[in-house]
């Protein structure tokens, strides 16, 4: 699979240290361009100033949730096609589905490994 | 039939998208298409009642939400049993629209709809425990000390938030913003903690997490028990925490104190529970203390009706004992429920009280519609002209009793500014105490959210910048304790909160020398107290030298100014050097109903807010002037105010062009007047605000809708945003 690497990926999650574990875990699989947002109304607000090529972000976040940020990120006409990942928490099924009508490319169930990761991401990039 | 054919194209749709899926795999995105295309079609199908289609939508529907949540073993026959349901589909849609019917068989789909989705719960029992991931992997993958060293300091930073806010939930039971400030601390905990492997902690985060859920969702109402636990909760989190930081310390970790095992029985518990129920009088004390008994009787009437069986009730006991006549215990019993009645309080669910009242408003414009029915009111019959009349009466009656409903005193409001005014002086090293007075008014439930921030900055302002240092004070002659006072009272359809401080008072000169330094003005102009007092609310404006910790950073005063707009409120400023300032806030009493004229452009009605408008009147053709660089203007009465043509913004025909034949409406916001032009004025009317809905709630110069009396609709005009507009 021929993945750039260099992709610049947003990372949202307003605990700091699970955006340092997903950045590892990032890092790990080979990726390190990445900038992080706290919520989605920051995500939303990086995403309008600066161009970015995927998005990663938690659910449950003050002001903004993964949720309104990916709804308005769909309705952007100049963001809407930006691959999507949501990281959820286990046993939040209805969650999911919610997501995956709202368009998200696709979604990570917490706790994840490197692998995964990476191989979510390979999977959303292959059907773009 | 061409009544069946959007749902024929709405199955087209998904067969096109469905061929250019490659692979034998749905992707996720196709997926969520798929799921709001069933949506779209399960509605037309329920609505041109085409039930077998409704049927297999519903089995597709469930299949594709399991393909999603990646819940079926063997994805090939998934993806088969898919591609079963759409042709179905197909042939249902074109059976429907060739014959209005299908005779086909459904049954044989929807059997392996439910052999695959249905007879899984066995094995989904199996599979969580193989899907839990080995903890020796995730060790692997994190080996990162510094990770571990970040999750204690940040953990224990939020467990201290949770605490503060639990601290505020019990203050305020109904506020389900506030337990969601505490449910997601809890859920970062738990989704770290399960990354870092921290079994324990991540357990009882979940446990706390999934209270608190139940908190959110309103299956359990927030009680002092379940504040007591998840207060414990915090304790124990933070007590794993701390032996985690102990234990990285090189410290000798001595077990935990806190029975875990003992909490969870305690949390699960407590998730079953009953609400609570009012507590009454047990009725054997009411009877002891009506002197009908005495307590001996009590005691062994309680011994006897414990031991027989079936156990007696005590009453019957005590009558088949002869203590007490059967009378007497009836007696007791009713001032037993009587009394339970007395103290009882309905907690209501806000959402239920703000349909109650959304529903009176409607109630009074259809009351308001039949008044003024050309029908009634040319009709001669007194009965229903007085009955019509009592209608009225009834409904506005209606109306100020529902409005009460959601007030509460702004007593809350205000111990939560003394507090703040606490901490904050203690910040700023300064001695200020606090008075308040009009705790009593009361004001809309849902204004207390919204003004507290404006209040806040208010507040913040009053102590850092208002309040000055204990050396100028004494040299002023001044107590050395400043003073802070926050006062509430109701003034015509008004409440009015007044933040006062007997400190520096605000320092003309200094704001206006600020405001050109910062180029928010030029220098030429002149300014009338209120003026340059206005200036410190424009953006970017900060008066404080230096940058404290608690205000100055540039941002504050305009942003409560704009809250304080938001809510159609406006902020006056009173102050006098050395001697202090105070800020009023006014807004109105509900931010459900505005009392607004009603005028009328071209074929279209809007709604000036009353409270904006300040003149009408029709102009002679002398006082209309175009001035070069100011535009049109209108002089009324020795002040040239721009004209804003109203049907030029809004792009409609208006019925006249010359101000001299229409009617202009002097209006005023942020201290400007502007005259707004209009056909004709139709009166004065209470309106209930309407929304415009998500996606025009941001239209500029438009701050809603109202169904007029009359049945019309009329858009609800916003002068500030009129004024910027045709400043453009």
């Amino acid at each position: 699979m021929d993945i750039n690497k260099n992709m610049k990926i947003l990372l949202v999650d307003d605990f700091a240290t699970m955006r340092k574990v997903i950045k590892n875990l990032l890092k790990q699989a080979g990726y390190n361009n990445i900038s992080e947002a706290e919520d989605g109304a920051e995500a939303l607000k990086a995403l309008k100033s600066e161009k970015m090529d995927f998005i990663i972000s938690d659910w449950n976040m003050p002001n903004m949730t993964g949720l309104e940020l990916l709804k308005a990120v769909r309705a952007d006409s100049g963001l809407k096609g930006l691959p999507f990942l949501m990281v959820t928490a286990e046993g939040l099924q209805e969650n999911v589905v919610a997501a995956v009508r709202a368009g998200v490319s696709n979604y990570i169930v917490k706790p994840f490994t490197a692998d995964v990761l990476n191989e979510k991401i390979e999977k959303i990039i292959a059907k773009m | 039939m061409e009544k069946y054919g959007f749902l024929v194209s709405l199955i087209e749709g998904m067969v096109s998208d469905f061929l250019f899926i490659d692979g034998r795999e749905i992707d996720i995105i196709t997926a969520g298409k798929f799921l709001n295309n069933l949506d779209e079609l399960i509605k037309e199908a329920d609505s041109q009642n085409v039930f077998q289609l409704k049927k297999v939508v519903g089995g597709l529907n469930s299949l594709l939400e399991k393909i999603v949540l990646d819940d079926i073993d063997d994805k090939e026959s998934g993806f088969s049993v898919l591609e079963k349901g759409i042709t179905l589909m197909q042939e249902i849609g074109e059976s429907f629209k060739n014959t209005s019917g299908y005779e086909g068989d459904i049954e044989s789909f929807m059997e392996s709809i439910v052999s695959l989705t249905g007879a899984r719960v066995l094995e989904e029992v199996v599979e969580a425990s193989t899907k839990e991931v080995q903890p020796d992997e995730i060790i692997d993958e994190i080996q990162d000390e510094s990770l571990l060293r970040d999750f204690i300091i940040e953990g224990l930073e939020y467990i201290d938030e949770i605490e503060a806010n639990l601290l505020t939930l019990e203050k305020e039971p109904e506020n389900l913003d506030c337990v969601n400030t505490i449910f997601r601390p809890f859920h970062s905990i738990k989704g770290v903690a399960g990354f870092l492997n921290l079994e324990v902690i991540r357990d009882l985060a979940h446990c706390l997490e999934n209270l608190l859920d139940k908190v959110r969702s309103k299956e359990l109402s927030v009680s002092s028990q379940i504040i007591d636990i998840v207060l414990d909760g915090a304790d124990a989190l933070k007590a794993l925490i701390v032996k985690l930081q102990e234990g990285m310390e090189g410290k000798p970790v001595e077990p935990l104190e806190i029975d875990l095992a003992a909490l969870r029985k305690r949390i699960e518990s407590i998730e079953q529970d009953v609400p609570d129920t009012v507590e009454a009088k047990k009725l054997g004390t009411i009877l002891v203390e009506d002197g009908v008994i005495t307590e001996e009787n009590l005691e062994q009437a309680l011994e006897t009706s414990g031991r027989l069986i079936p156990p007696k009730k005590i009453g019957e006991a005590l009558i088949s004992k002869g203590s007490a006549t059967p009378k007497q215990v009836s007696q007791a019993l009713r001032k037993q429920v009587g009394q339970a009645a007395e103290t009882a309080v309905i907690r209501v669910n806000i959402k239920k009280l703000d349909d109650l009242i959304d529903m009176v408003g409607e109630l009074v414009i259809t009351q308001s519609m039949i008044r003024q029915n050309s029908y009634i009111l040319s009709n001669a019959n007194r009965r229903l002209n007085r009955d019509v009349a009592r209608l009225s009466s009834i409904t506005s009656e209606l109306q100020k009793t529902s409005t009460c409903l959601r007030m509460v005193p702004i007593k809350q409001t205000f111990q939560r500014m003394c507090r703040l005014v606490r901490d904050l002086s203690r910040d700023a090293g300064k001695q200020v105490g606090v008075i308040t007075e009009g705790e009593d008014t009361e004001i809309d439930k849902n204004m207390v959210e919204e003004i507290y921030n404006p209040l806040v900055h208010m507040v913040r302002n009053a102590v850092d910048h208002g309040i000055d240092s204990a050396k100028e004070r004494i040299k002023a002659g001044k107590p050395e304790k400043g003073l802070v006072q926050l006062k509430a009272f109701h003034r015509g359809g008004n409440v009015v909160i007044e933040i006062s401080d007997d400190g520096k008072g605000l320092n003309k000169d200094g704001i206006l020398k600020k405001a050109v330094e910062k180029k928010l003005i030029d220098n030429s102009q002149d300014f009338s107290d209120q003026e340059i007092f206005k200036l410190i609310f424009l953006p970017g404006f900060s008066t404080a030298a230096k940058i404290t910790n608690i205000s100055g950073r540039g941002v504050g005063m305009d942003v409560a100014k704009q809250a304080v707009e938001k809510l159609r409120g406006k902020i006056d400023i009173d102050s006098v050097i050395n001697k202090g300032s105070t800020f009023a806030l006014s807004f109105p009493l509900t931010m459900a109903i505005i009392g607004g004229m009603i005028v009328r452009v071209g074929k279209e009605r809007y709604i000036i807010p009353t409270t904006a408008i300040r003149q009408l009147l029709r102009p002679l053709e002398e006082s209309y002037n175009i001035i070069i660089g100011r535009g049109e203007t209108i002089n009324v009465m020795g002040n040239l105010l721009p004209l804003i043509r109203l049907y030029k913004i809004f792009g409609i025909e208006a019925e006249y062009k010359n101000p001299w034949e229409a009617i202009v409406v002097v209006v005023e916001s942020e201290n400007k007047s502007k005259c707004l032009l209009v056909d004709e004025i139709l009166g004065e009317e209470e309106v209930v605000i309407k929304s415009l809905g998500e996606s025009l709630k941001n239209s500029q110069g438009v701050s809603g809708g109202a169904i007029l009396g009359d049945g019309n609709v009329g858009l609800i005009l916003d002068p500030e945003g009129l004024f910027e507009l045709s400043e453009i």
